[in-house]
């Protein structure tokens, strides 16, 4: 079949075809985009409302490589309209040549994307009940004994069942008893359950006989007898049973309600269904025999008592019993489980300072009392380092009439804790950053050579208000930052894909119609300014401002 | 359209102009937002490092639709089919700034 107005234009558009749709895409694409730009702005506007605002992350990602993917799709777009030019004045060779390069550019991008994200997603935070807010990387499990401020040999560290090290953050409890729902278990944690049971020399066992009624009416009789070892064959023959006696229970209602009505429209002739509602019910009589005993939950014992271990998002702890997110109650008493910081590479005391202006406290007062200062000497010790330094900027700005400003003034970070460490002034502290430490954040292994950021932090339980990595999760801030620049890296990898097609697939069309090749050419390479130009506003929004 | 040869070789080098200026550009937006002697307004970030860092945007987005995107002499139903979403765009964007005065969002108001 021969596509039409791909070389020549139409007469009455003067347009070819593909141009066209390439237009009408790219006017869909300014919308999606519009869209998640103006969830932005709307999103920062909020956040700087003084009554119920929070402190926006102001430049919170590195310049560098936000700079360099810049600069690299700033090149990519020059040599994609060479490339189109080559075709145009038919030279293949210099085309492959702009072209390579346009699709190497997009690779670099995605690399240096890809290296941004990673550090994001190994990159602790913490907001404290105080409102303080503390970031860094968390430490792996050490077996008792050894020193967590020393340097730890592999063998030092406690393992799973599969032998991974443990990230000092999971809620442990000393658990003698498991509740499922029957309906809603969710069967990898059964078997987490099984595993770490299995680890602790104990056993998961019906706690006592499941009588259920074969049929309607009949007397109840043991279907699973009690001691019975917790397998996901056990659960599923309980949620069979369950899900049948629902259904018929279900069934009998209805047909007893039907039964309702009918006798409810015979006693009042004429009336809707709205007026007579209240008359309806359902009759005992009409239930009596036919209904059959449901399990929604059953219960397991732990023997003995067996330490288990949750990952904070799963679990609503309590001090006896604590609940999963698929229903199940974990019978047991709740362990230590305090979250611990192998390094601690920044403290921000901004919501604190802000919530104290909004009360008309003195943020400085409160600051004080928070609890990260009051049990991490070195945290205290940097926090008096920051204050000094905040004054001298002070009395350097005064004559100019300026004053630091509000990140400034509350937040200490992993750059101060360096310039601290070395004995530098805050005012060089942009000096002390390494190339290296522009992409991949700050390296420790290095830093703890001159103690520059505080180490071993242990937060109680009962001090954490919320934690999450650098993920969406955190703030509205990465929720729209991994939200637009993933979703502009979508279209970075889709529009390479096209360019590199025309790229290693092109020759055959070049030989035969170099005019069609050269108008998709300048098709997929509209596409790519577009992803271009989307960059350009991205990279101020969210890297500068 | 350039689509003679010799218009295309000549078009060659204004893209190559506007591929420097888009450089330059950048490297302004940068030094702007972090140099303290380019510091316009107060000290930080602040109003006026926003106008200037989404003028500096703005300049450089309108050449790349412009010369790369070859909008400085497209026909007239490309302008209407581009340009005519930003409408919507700030359409939908308005919509949303009504319910910016709307009580069910307004966390006092219940109180």
């Amino acid at each position: 079949m021969e596509i039409p107005f791909v070389v020549t234009p139409r007469k009455d558009t003067g347009l070819t075809n593909s141009k066209i749709a390439i237009w009408l895409f790219l006017a869909s694409e300014v919308m999606l985009f519009g869209g998640f730009f103006s969830a932005y702005v709307y999103l920062r506007v909020g956040a700087s409302d003084p009554a119920g605002g929070y402190p926006w992350p102001e430049r919170a990602l590195p310049i560098l490589p936000g700079l360099i993917n810049t600069f690299v799709l700033i090149a990519s777009s020059v040599t994609v309209v060479f490339a189109w030019a080559a075709l145009k004045l038919r030279e293949w060779r210099k085309f492959q040549c702009f072209m390579g390069f346009t699709v190497l550019c997009a690779c670099v991008f995605m690399v240096l994307k890809g290296l941004e994200y990673n550090v994001k997603f190994h990159h602790q935070a913490l907001r404290m009940s105080d409102g303080a807010v503390v970031e860094g990387h968390l430490a792996a499990e050490l077996k008792e004994g050894v020193d967590p401020h020393g340097e730890a040999k592999a063998d030092d560290y406690v393992l799973d069942h599969k032998g991974n090290k443990i990230e000092e953050n999971k809620i442990y409890v000393e658990a003698a008893g498991l509740t499922f729902n029957t309906t809603r278990y969710y069967q990898d944690w059964v078997k987490e359950f099984l595993t770490e049971a299995k680890h602790h020399d104990a056993k998961i066992t019906l706690a006592s006989d499941l009588k259920l009624s074969p049929k309607p009416g009949a007397p109840a009789e043991t279907v699973v007898p009690a001691d019975t070892e917790l397998s996901l064959e056990v659960l599923a023959k309980i949620k069979n049973l369950h899900l049948a006696a629902r259904a018929n229970n279900a069934a009998v209602r209805t047909a007893a309600l039907k039964k309702a009505w009918v006798a409810a429209h015979a006693a009042y002739p004429g009336k809707r269904d709205w007026e007579i509602s209240d008359k309806v019910s359902i009759d005992p009589k009409e239930l009596e025999g036919k209904m059959m005993e449901e399990a929604a939950s059953v219960a397991f014992k732990i023997d003995p008592p067996a330490k288990l271990s949750f990952g904070p998002r799963d679990v609503k702890q309590g001090e006896t019993s604590s609940a999963l997110r698929d229903g199940t109650v974990v019978e047991g008493k709740l362990l230590e489980s305090p979250m611990v910081f192998h390094y601690v590479d920044a403290v921000d005391f901004r919501y604190t300072a802000q919530k104290a202006v909004q009360k008309g406290l003195d943020p400085m007062v409160e600051i004080e009392k928070s609890w990260v200062l009051a049990h991490n000497p070195e945290i205290r010790a940097a926090w008096e380092w920051h204050k000094a330094e905040i004054k001298k900027l002070e009395e350097h700005l005064k004559a100019k009439g300026q004053e630091p400003t509000f990140t400034e003034r509350y937040r200490v970070e992993w750059k101060d804790f360096v310039a601290k460490a070395e004995g530098k002034p805050r005012a060089d502290r942009e000096k002390v950053i390494q190339f290296k430490e522009q992409f991949l954040g700050p390296d420790y292994d290095e830093r703890a050579k001159v103690h520059a950021f505080p180490s071993h932090l242990e937060v109680p339980r009962e001090q954490i208000a919320f934690a999450s990595k650098f993920t969406p999760a955190w703030n509205p801030f990465y929720a729209i930052y991994f939200t637009i620049t993933g979703l502009h890296g979508l279209h970075v990898i889709g529009g390479a894909l096209v360019l590199g097609y025309y790229l290693f697939r092109g020759k055959k069309m070049y030989d035969t119609n170099p005019e069609w090749l050269a108008n998709r050419v300048e098709v997929g390479g509209l596409f790519w300014h577009f992803v271009d130009l989307v960059w350009i506003f991205l990279f101020p929004l969210l890297y500068l401002m | 359209m350039a689509d003679s040869p010799e218009q295309i070789r000549k078009k060659t080098k204004s893209y190559l102009a506007v591929g420097a200026v888009l450089f330059l550009g950048t490297i302004l937006t940068v030094l702007v937002a972090t140099q303290e002697w380019l510091d316009f307004g107060g000290h930080g970030f602040d109003f006026h490092d926003c106008i200037i860092g989404l003028c500096i945007a703005t300049v450089k987005a309108s050449l790349v639709a412009a010369i790369f995107m070859h909008l400085n002499h497209e026909k007239k139903a490309i302008y209407w089919i581009f340009f005519g979403s930003f409408v919507f765009v700030f359409f939908l964007a308005w919509l949303i700034s009504l319910a910016h005065g709307s009580p069910i969002f307004d966390q006092f108001f219940y109180r």
